[in-house]
């Protein structure tokens, strides 16, 4: 079935391959080329370090061709996957050169905003005070993940709200959505975008703010819909 | 209702069955081998070249020179192949003269692939009995077997087998012929059969380092510099990377800073460099047409990488080619379809 749907697409190129475990509708790419790896330092390990599945890996991806690296990825300290994801959502009509601008702005007033919180402190709480802004966006971004969430199964003509596991992936999609529409919704017209996101990241980190709260919240609702846990089939 | 007078017996001829494809017969074939031939020597001659040293390279050459074609498609222009390419292999006929099959697995329709099968499973028991004799006399199963090279092989693929059974394959008795085979290699004795398993396994090239790398030139200052070629959607891209530099980039006679106001686009063009750790020690000058502000940036990112690789070693090579500097990157814009908005928003749906 695999290769007929390879085939029928007709957009694949001549080059047979076996077939992919999640075939993609249309991609420009065979299914045999691999994702880029764009990090330095996982090619400066020497071989020993490396497990069984690692060595398997490297082989691999000696025989197989690779995908151009994507203009937002590189290999430079300040390129951040998570950044990149974030940028792409706040992002509106293609404009990403605004979106970018809006990021970087945000880190700036973070830092900034800590910088002051530092240097007004006594000197025994200077050491808790985190000042990195990848560490807090990250933190952040962590503690507004849900760990579990609502899908609506359909029984016997009613509609329920059933508690699922969710992936990583939607996890952080989430997440970063919550945070985005929270910060385009409620807040004042005068205010830029960049002062109320670095404010609601602050507020995630410490776990506090709406969007800690909208999590609760879907926490609870699983927890009051634990009666159809049982609906789920997958 | 008009009748039509003056046609064809061909058309005539109404309600036929379908006889299945066209069946040549080695007559036929012979025949077609002969003009083929003799068909090659005439047109070296009439190319001037010597008949006898006349490669089939030489016959497209000639056939294109003297059949120009703006055709798109390269398989509707015309061809002069050696008949063997041109006409499929086809099964001879399977009977005798008193309607008897020759092979007896012929009435379960795929005669082929059952013998295969039937085959492959004889050298499976024989490998297992082969590996009881071991247990009986020695009780160990000598575990020789280094891990075949998995990512050096590959299995034949489906069309493969199906050219070399002369039937056709479907999915499933594919996949159950590839289980087989996996089952055959995974036990210790499998080398044995060695010879066999070769058969149905063909060599991957290793390292998918095809591409030659072209060595260093040296200008009138005596300073080190290679060039690259680089594309992206539609821009194209041409780098000169100078050794002893001091990481200069220069675009179309303008410095990078103010031909690329956007960091993410400098971010690109550096991202080669700073890969290898080579940021201050080469200059770059380059040309770049076409495409838009991020297509430029890709096209000149892949041309600088691969000027990169003569001042590099093979490793590093690898290693920029693992990271995905060195593929061309195949993305264009999706065109768009007839009764859709674009190439993939639909129309407004009304409900009238």
């Amino acid at each position: 079935p695999c290769h007929d749907t390879a085939r029928a697409l007709g957009d694949s190129p001549a080059s047979l391959v076996p077939c992919r475990i999640m075939p993609v509708r249309w991609s420009r790419y065979n299914p045999s080329y691999l994702e880029p790896e764009v990090k330095k330092e996982s090619y400066q390990k020497p071989l020993e370090e490396l497990t069984e599945e690692e060595r398997e890996q490297m082989e691999l991806k000696a025989v197989r061709p690779i995908k151009a690296a994507p203009p937002t990825l590189s290999s430079s300290v300040f390129s951040d996957p998570m950044i990149s994801k974030f940028t792409n959502m706040m992002m509106k009509s293609g404009n990403k050169v605004l979106a970018r601008s809006l990021m970087s702005q945000t880190l700036e007033t973070i830092k900034r905003k800590q910088l002051e919180k530092y240097h007004k402190a006594p000197e025994n709480e200077k050491v808790t005070i985190e000042c990195n802004p990848y560490v807090i966006f990250h933190q952040a971004l962590k503690n507004c993940q849900p760990i579990i969430g609502l899908s609506n199964i359909t029984k016997g003509g009613k509609t329920y709200q059933v508690p699922v596991p969710l992936t990583d992936n939607r996890k952080r999609f989430l997440a970063m959505k919550w945070l985005i529409t929270e910060c385009r919704e409620h807040k004042h017209r005068r205010t830029m975008m960049p002062e109320k996101l670095s404010q609601e990241l602050l507020l995630a980190f410490n776990n506090e703010g709406p969007v800690i709260k909208k999590k609760h919240v879907l926490h609870k609702m699983a927890e009051a819909n634990r009666a159809y846990a049982h609906f789920r089939w997958w | 209702t008009l009748r039509l007078i003056c046609t064809t017996t061909a058309v005539q001829r109404k309600n036929v069955g379908a006889s299945g494809p066209e069946k040549y017969t080695e007559a036929f074939i012979k025949k077609q081998i002969e003009e083929f031939n003799l068909g090659k020597r005439h047109l070296a001659n009439m190319m001037g070249e010597d008949p006898e040293t006349f490669t089939q390279e030489d016959i497209d050459r000639a056939i294109a020179y003297l059949f120009p074609s703006g055709l798109f498609d390269k398989q509707a222009r015309p061809l002069m192949k050696h008949p063997t390419e041109v006409f499929p292999e086809q099964r001879k006929i399977q009977w005798g003269e008193d309607g008897r099959p020759f092979h007896f697995l012929f009435y379960t329709g795929k005669q082929s692939y059952y013998s295969l099968m039937h085959e492959t499973y004889e050298k499976l028991l024989t490998v297992q009995k082969h590996q009881d004799q071991l247990i009986a006399q020695d009780s160990s199963i000598p575990l020789q077997k280094e891990k075949r090279n998995l990512a050096g092989s590959r299995w034949l693929t489906k069309i493969e087998l199906e050219e070399m059974l002369l039937e056709k394959v479907s999915d499933d008795d594919y996949s159950r012929f590839i289980q087989l085979l996996q089952k055959l290699v995974a036990l210790p004795c499998a080398d044995i059969e060695e010879k066999y398993i070769q058969k149905f396994s063909k060599e991957v090239p290793v390292q998918l380092q095809k591409v030659v790398i072209e060595p260093l030139q040296y200008d009138e200052r005596g300073v080190a510099f290679s060039t690259g070629e680089g594309q992206r959607k539609t821009a194209r891209a041409t780098a000169v990377v100078y050794d002893n530099g001091t990481g200069k980039i220069t675009v179309n006679g303008i410095d990078i800073l103010h031909y690329f106001p956007v960091l993410q686009d400098r971010e690109q063009l550096l991202f080669p460099f700073q890969f290898l750790g080579r940021i201050g020690k080469h200059d770059m000058v380059c040309t770049v047409s076409g495409g838009g502000r991020s297509a430029q940036a890709g096209a000149i990112r892949l041309a600088s990488a691969k000027a990169l690789r003569s001042f590099v070693t093979e490793k590093e090579v690898e290693f920029m080619r693992q990271a995905g500097l060195l593929t061309v990157d195949p993305r264009v814009k999706e065109r768009k379809k007839p009764g859709q908005e674009g190439p993939r928003r639909k129309f407004t749906w009304k409900k009238r």
